[in-house]
């Protein structure tokens, strides 16, 4: 009998509770537990199902052994008669590697079925995935080192000799399995010294579901350990002949041929060691998958044009960081973790490396800094053990940019708030668009041989070589760390080398050129003058000097700065950081590749759109002038004497003033007439408010007077002021405005703001004893006042300090406005609301961080537009720098849970955009703005643009993402241009023949400016609102926003068509009143009368939407500014 | 026209206008249906039976369109007026009688309306005639579009006009008369289009001296019913009435002058307490062990949310497939 049953129970509850606790705590903060749960999932949803997706590979793996094995013997013969004589028999090219074996050479080759077969790669370690873009079943066949000779790594022997091997194969093979599948040579990875056999089982008619197009991949190798591993370091040099010094030690290290040659005997040691690690390390496996998902979404491949990373690669080094015992500083990552956390800790080591800068060694065997010597040739990561350079195959530009990827990853997972699993897996983050600021192809085929001359001596082929040219001289030009780096990242891209049918030589590159993508540094970007180093006396100062005159040539000249300090200096002549990237690349190019033509010769992508809205740096300045207009504005108001409450705050709350606007703001006198920047003025607090909404809005009115009228008379002559207003419907709205127009152009349009209209709001909104409709039209214009006085303004402030942090943000905002503009999307969507999806992309950049040019913003916005699932996905952005804690990303979706369960259809709130500052979300998108229906469109139109780019890259016309579809539309309202215009000129002496009533009025008015009336004989009217602007308000008004007919149009000055689209949910509806719409009665109703009386009631009592009628109703409206109203079927 | 009669839809007679195109935009005749029926107002009202009710007024209709429109139904002299009822929710301009409601305290009109007997109605109506009119804002359109499918109440001479205007809608439909009823475009009324848009952004900036006239007058009677207000108040706080009782009000000797001050009362005593409870958390051992459990039980829940998320994610499927 228990003795203390309550206290047992007690332990083990808690025992329970707590073990739960602790697994939750083992596995880090909640964030990363999803992370870990999603990343199962994703590898649950890509794994192979190797039965049926590789149906019969081992059945055919089988088969070629056998086939292979049955091969005779051949007797040796010197190299230039047996490759004649195979050449003859079989009508096959050796695909020997360039330089050809020469004709005279004396050594022999010869054929023995070969020492042993093996599988190896991700068919036999299974972590291969559905996604992946090729399906090779890799099969070494050792070549039985009677064939070899140890000197055989010299001078490319061995690779003759392997060539020949394999055309051998090839041969038989050729004839085995030439009628079921297809057979052609390509490299591997890309590497020129190493042909391999490919056989692609041809695609039968009844292929069973679920099976994939793999091909099975012939390599060729050397016996393990056949070659001394002490001649193929990297710094030997291997291939002596064809060169012009004999001598050997001044030849040039060929690191690496010597990798290759290390690599073609490590294929069993590599083997072995990925066993024996998947053995040890449970989650090895599943990380291998994640890195390759990974390295596959960033563009990131074995193949050398894909930069040399790949799975293997990732295994590899996988498994060297597991490996037991701490070498050279890297601490070893315990076996014992999970999948998800060695793939963290593969991209924290990966983030802390690179390859190009610092030789990364493992085992004992070599200090890095011995290493050093060697990262000329190329990137280090070296296994000592099998002395092999694992990262041979990357260049200097891959290893940087794989860093890249590894930090911007990183960033991402240490923050915990956003999204970590889809940037890391999901997302495709190669494409140029996306990434790079700027875009640039050289296209070498006339000057590949203008450059490297007829230099043969790089096995990776001549574009690499030229490649690897182009970067070091433009590493050194755009990201010099003394210079100021412009750009943070210069890519190369290598066109990649295509397979070759056996009967043919090895094929060129089917694109001849190099792409170059550049990453702009947001600091340094728009410099138009490097200062170099000081021209001081001393020896370094002028080896300094030297040094730069020597990389820049003529630019550079001598400059005097302030300190009397004296510099090597480059001014260029370009403004904008795309214009200054291009002049500076075009020029040292030439300098330096003498590549003569460079201007047909390099073409440079990625200002499309600064172009269409002609964007400019000086933008900014504009932006800052207005500013400080508003501030000299501010001031007046300040020091006016007589008013009867003291100023608080007066706060800008128009795009204009916060970096925003699609068009700038007109501080100087324009043709068009001034443009009013709206700001609010708040008081101190007073308890003279009268306390009635109603009156409170007549006192501003006064107040409004008032203001008016002391502005004029302490600033005489300086500016006028009209007080004007508001459509408002109801008296408890905001009634009036102040205009405020400067004769130096500027002009502002001030609301008051009253404290205690606020409190008056709430309470009836609260008030229990008031009728429900008075109650629900105080929330709506509660709201109404929020937005105006306490949103704005802050959200001025939020995005006016983002754009000084984001250099970028402003004109990506302004692309992104003209894009919805374009579309005729932005009249149902706030300003406010576009701003902050795009400040979003800063702010939550990943995979990438904060983009540093308006074209990848806008591509990145469109990406997030095309992927937001706005159904159940709120959109938070953390305009608190950090600061909003989970419970309130928490809350926020559990208010949009709130939402949707109210109302699943969406009628009223569609997207829920929080910020830190306005957590309730619907602020900007509050009172159905958008409607399901427009944001539907949004995402559709985000997704078709995100498609376009996808898929023509580089080369889309850019303007093509700003046409609109119009047939999409119902209805087309083409709007009058002419009328439009001559409507907008409205004098205050013109008399309308319609307006004998005002007319009284009018000249009372014009006495106030005599003066004026007296010079120009006209004076215009303060500021003419646009009447399209008036119209649709009043349409939209009429026919209740998103009722029976929903309307669309872009900005109000270049937009001349009104779209319309016939609501679907308002087709047909039963009869009552007060529909919101102009209904007749069913057509089919109409013509069978009375008899229908069986069909019921319900259906007597529908009436349609009386289509004619309204756009009759349009027509009458619209008058002479609708030219003409397109209806479409 | 069909000879079967004439078209119903509920309680409603459907009256069916021709709208002859007057713009070269939509050049197309339009038929528009106008929905009448005697008036049934829930609150019967004395002209509520020489009137009738008529839905989905054309939006550009004035009383002008509607006068000759019956005009030529049943002959000129049974219009009498027409008033534009919007739905609740909407009240475009309101007359200057409901503003001053409106304007006054809610409390404060609850107690001018109880005791509006007491007042002496000659003198308040006197200045509503000369002032009241005053005190509208000037208008910032010529005229005014209603929302699509409004109504309206008409009222008729008498009661008999009713009648015949409701056999004149049922007389459109036999077979006889063939030219239907036709939408009328009265010279006086004020265009639409270019002109009325143009006018508007003139009318949107009134001389100052009248937007000054018009918040003087308002003011000046927002503060005489305030005061009116503030008597009758403090005359019942001093008053019992018929039945004895006196009359609970605002101001009295003890309770704050205004409800603001209340509030600020209020949040300031919460505040206090909220203060005091503060200073003793975390005091006990109880509240600390209390505290840790509530933060595992946040942590298990967090747990179980995260499950439940990637629930919903696997039920959309496509979330886990990276893209190609």
């Amino acid at each position: 009998m228990d003795s203390s049953p309550a206290k047992r129970r007690k332990l083990a509850h808690s025992h329970d509770g707590g073990e739960k606790a602790l697994q939750a705590a083992a596995t880090g903060v909640s964030r990363s537990r999803a992370f870990a749960l999603e990343a199962e999932e994703l590898l649950e949803e890509v794994r192979l199902d190797y039965a049926t997706a590789l149906e019969g590979a081992d059945e055919l793996l089988h088969r070629i052994k056998n086939s292979i094995e049955a091969i005779k013997s051949q007797e040796p013969l010197p190299i230039a008669q047996a490759v004649a004589k195979f050449e003859k028999k079989h009508k096959i090219k050796v695909p020997f590697p360039d330089p050809q074996p020469p004709q005279n050479s004396k050594y022999k080759v010869a054929f023995e079925k070969p020492a042993q077969f093996n599988v190896v790669g991700s068919y036999v370690s299974k972590t291969m995935v559905k996604t992946q873009k090729d399906f090779g079943v890799d099969m070494v066949v050792v070549i039985p080192p009677e064939l070899l000779q140890e000197k055989d790594y010299l001078d490319l022997r061995y690779f003759y000799k392997r060539a020949y091997y394999l055309a051998v194969i090839a041969a038989t093979l050729q004839k085995g399995f030439g009628s079921e599948a297809e057979l052609s040579f390509e490299y591997l990875n890309g590497n020129p010294l190493c042909p391999i056999l490919s056989l692609q089982p041809a695609a039968k008619g009844d292929k069973p579901k679920g099976r994939l197009d793999y091909k099975i991949r012939i390599i060729p190798c050397a016996p393990e350990g056949f070659f001394p591993r002490t001649k193929l370091q990297l710094g030997a040099s291997l291939i002596r002949k064809g060169r012009e010094t004999d001598s050997e030690d001044e030849s040039e290290p060929t690191a690496f041929y010597n990798s290759t040659l290390a690599g073609e005997g490590a294929f069993f040691a590599y083997l072995k060691l990925l066993r024996q690690t998947e053995r040890k390390c449970k989650g090895f496996k599943n990380a291998c998958i994640l890195g390759r998902t990974w390295l596959q979404q960033r563009g990131f491949g074995s193949d050398i044009s894909k930069g040399g990373f790949g799975h293997f690669e990732w295994a590899v080094l996988l498994a060297l960081v597991l490996q037991p015992g701490e070498s050279n500083g890297h601490k070893a990552v315990p076996m014992s973790i999970n999948s998800t956390q060695l793939f963290m800790a593969m991209i924290q080591f990966l983030a802390i490396n690179n390859f190009s800068e610092k030789p990364c060694v493992f085992g004992n065997a070599k200090t890095e800094s011995e290493m050093e010597e060697y990262l000329q040739s190329g990137p280090v990561l070296y296994d000592s053990t099998r002395q092999v350079n694992v990262a041979f195959k990357m260049g200097p530009w891959s290893a940087t940019l794989l860093q890249q990827h590894a930090k911007w990853t990183r960033s991402l997972l240490s923050d915990s708030t956003a999204d970590q699993f889809s940037p890391t897996f999901i997302l495709r983050a190669d494409l140029p668009s996306h990434t790079y600021d700027m875009f640039a192809h050289l296209n070498y085929s006339d000057i590949l041989v203008k450059v490297l001359g007829d230099d043969i001596s790089e096995s990776r082929g001549r574009s690499w070589q030229l490649g690897s040219k182009v970067y070091s001289v433009l590493k050194r030009a755009l990201a010099d760390k003394e210079l100021g780096e412009r750009a943070r990242l210069v890519h190369i891209q290598i066109p990649a080398l295509p397979k070759w049918a056996l009967t043919e030589k090895p094929k060129a590159q089917e694109k001849s050129g190099l792409d170059i993508g550049i990453l702009f540094d947001p600091l340094n970007m728009a410099r138009a003058v490097d200062r170099g180093p000081t021209a001081g006396p001393s020896i370094e100062e002028a080896e300094e000097c030297e040094s730069f005159r020597n990389f820049w040539g003529d630019r550079s000249e001598l400059r005097r700065f302030e300190r009397d300090t004296i510099r090597e200096t480059l001014i260029w002549k370009s403004t904008t950081p795309f214009d200054l990237c291009e002049e500076i690349m075009r020029y040292i190019l030439g300098r330096h590749l003498r590549i003569g033509n460079i201007e047909g010769d390099l073409d440079c992508y990625g200002n499309g759109l600064d172009a269409l809205l002609s964007l400019k740096p000086s933008d900014t300045t504009i932006y800052n002038d207005a500013k400080a207009a508003f501030s000299s504005f501010e001031r007046d108001i300040r020091d006016l004497e007589n008013l009867p409450l003291r100023v608080r705050q007066i706060a800008p709350i128009c795009p204009e003033l916060r970096h925003a606007s699609i068009k700038l703001p007109t501080v100087k006198p324009s043709k068009s007439g001034p443009r009013p920047l709206d700001c609010v003025i708040s008081f101190e607090a007073s308890g003279k408010w009268p306390e009635s909404v109603v009156a409170i809005q007549r006192t501003k009115i006064a107040f409004l007077l008032m203001i008016g009228n002391l502005l004029e008379q302490a600033k005489p002559g300086q500016l006028r002021t009209h007080v004007g207003m508001e459509d408002a419907e109801f008296d408890t709205e905001n009634l009036a405005f102040l205009d405020v127009i400067y004769v130096s152009g500027v002009a502002f349009r001030l609301r008051i703001h009253s404290d205690l209209e606020e409190t008056l709001l709430e309470r009836q909104a609260k008030d229990k004893t008031q009728e429900q409709y008075l109650r629900q039209r105080a929330t709506t214009h509660l709201a109404a006042f929020r937005r105006l006085y306490t949103n704005l303004p802050l959200h001025n402030q939020i995005i006016t300090r983002a754009c000084t942090r984001f250099p970028s943000l402003s004109p990506t905002i302004r692309l992104v406005k003209h894009w919805f503009s374009s579309h005729k999307l932005s009249c149902h969507f706030t300003a406010e609301f576009i701003e902050l999806v795009v400040l979003h992309i800063f702010l939550s950049p990943y995979p990438w961080d904060a983009p540093s040019s308006a074209s990848t913003g806008f591509a990145r916005v469109l990406l997030f537009l095309s992927r937001w699932d706005w159904r159940t996905e709120p959109l938070i952005v953390d305009t608190s720098s950090g600061e909003m804690s989970k419970s309130d990303r928490q809350a926020i979706s559990t208010r949009l849970e709130a939402w949707r369960k109210i109302d699943p259809n969406m009628n009223h709130t569609v997207l829920l955009l929080a910020t830190a500052q306005e957590p309730s979300g619907v602020a900007w998108t509050g009172t159905n703005k958008p409607s399901k229906m427009v944001a539907t469109r949004m995402t559709t139109l985000a997704r078709v643009a995100c498609q376009l780019i996808k898929e023509e890259g580089l080369t889309l016309d850019y303007r093509r993402l700003f046409v609109p579809s119009l047939k999409e539309y119902d209805v087309l309202l083409h709007l009058n241009v002419k009328a439009l215009k001559e409507c907008l000129r409205t004098f205050e002496n013109e008399k309308d023949e319609d307006d004998a009533e005002n007319s009284g009025r009018k000249n009372n008015s014009n006495s106030r400016f005599k003066n004026l009336d007296e010079r120009t004989g006209m004076e215009a009217l303060p500021v003419a609102e646009h009447p399209s602007d008036v119209l649709l308000r009043e349409l939209n008004r009429v026919y209740g926003g998103d009722g029976v007919l929903v309307f669309f149009r872009g900005a109000a000055e270049d937009d001349g068509i009104i779209g319309g689209v016939w609501n679907p949910g308002m087709e047909r509806r039963k009869w009552r009143i007060g529909l919101g719409g102009n209904y007749k009665l069913g057509e089919k109703r109409k013509g069978e009368g009375k008899e229908e009386e069986d069909q019921g009631e319900e259906e007597e009592e529908t009436v349609e939407v009386n289509r004619d009628a309204i756009l009759g109703e349009i027509a009458r409206v619209g008058g002479g500014l609708v030219e003409r109203i397109e209806v479409r079927s | 026209m069909p000879s079967t009669g004439p078209l119903k839809i509920g309680d409603f007679s459907v009256l069916p206008i021709s709208i002859p195109p007057v713009v070269t935009s939509y050049p197309k005749p339009i038929t528009h249906h106008l929905y009448v029926r005697r008036n049934t107002p829930k609150v019967p009202t004395p002209n509520a039976s020489r009137s009738l009710f008529v839905t989905n007024c054309p939006i550009d209709s004035t009383e002008a369109h509607f006068r000759t429109l019956f005009a030529s139904l049943v002959g000129a002299g049974r219009f009498e007026s027409i008033t534009f009822e919007s739905r609740k929710d909407y009240a475009h301009k309101s007359s200057p009688q409901q503003l001053l409601e409106a304007a006054v305290p809610a409390s404060a009109s609850r107690l001018l309306q109880a005791h509006s007997k007491k007042r002496k109605h000659s003198e308040s109506e006197d200045d509503s005639a000369a002032g009241l009119e005053a005190i509208l804002l000037p208008q910032t359109f010529t005229r005014h579009l209603l929302p699509s499918g409004s109504s309206a109440v008409i009222l008729l001479a008498d009661a008999s006009s009713v009648e015949q205007v409701l056999k004149a809608i049922a007389r459109q439909y036999s077979s006889k008369k063939s030219i239907p009823l036709i939408w009328p475009s009265p010279p006086q009324v004020k265009p639409l289009g270019a002109p009325w848009l143009k006018s508007h952004n003139r009318l949107r900036y009134p001389p100052a001296h009248v937007l000054q006239q018009s918040v003087d007058a308002f003011s000046s009677l927002f503060s005489q019913r305030e005061r009116e207000a503030a008597e009758i108040a403090k005359r019942l706080r001093s008053q019992p009435d018929e039945d004895g009782f006196v009359t609970v009000t605002r101001g009295g000797r003890n309770a704050p002058a205004s409800k603001n001050e209340a509030e600020e009362a209020k949040r300031k005593m919460l505040e206090r307490e909220s203060k005091k409870k503060e200073e003793l958390a975390n005091f006990y051992r109880f509240q600390l062990r209390e505290k840790k459990k509530a933060e595992q039980g946040e942590l298990l829940k967090r747990f179980d949310e995260d499950r439940k998320k990637l629930e919903a994610m696997r039920v959309k499927r496509g979330k886990f497939v990276p893209e190609t």
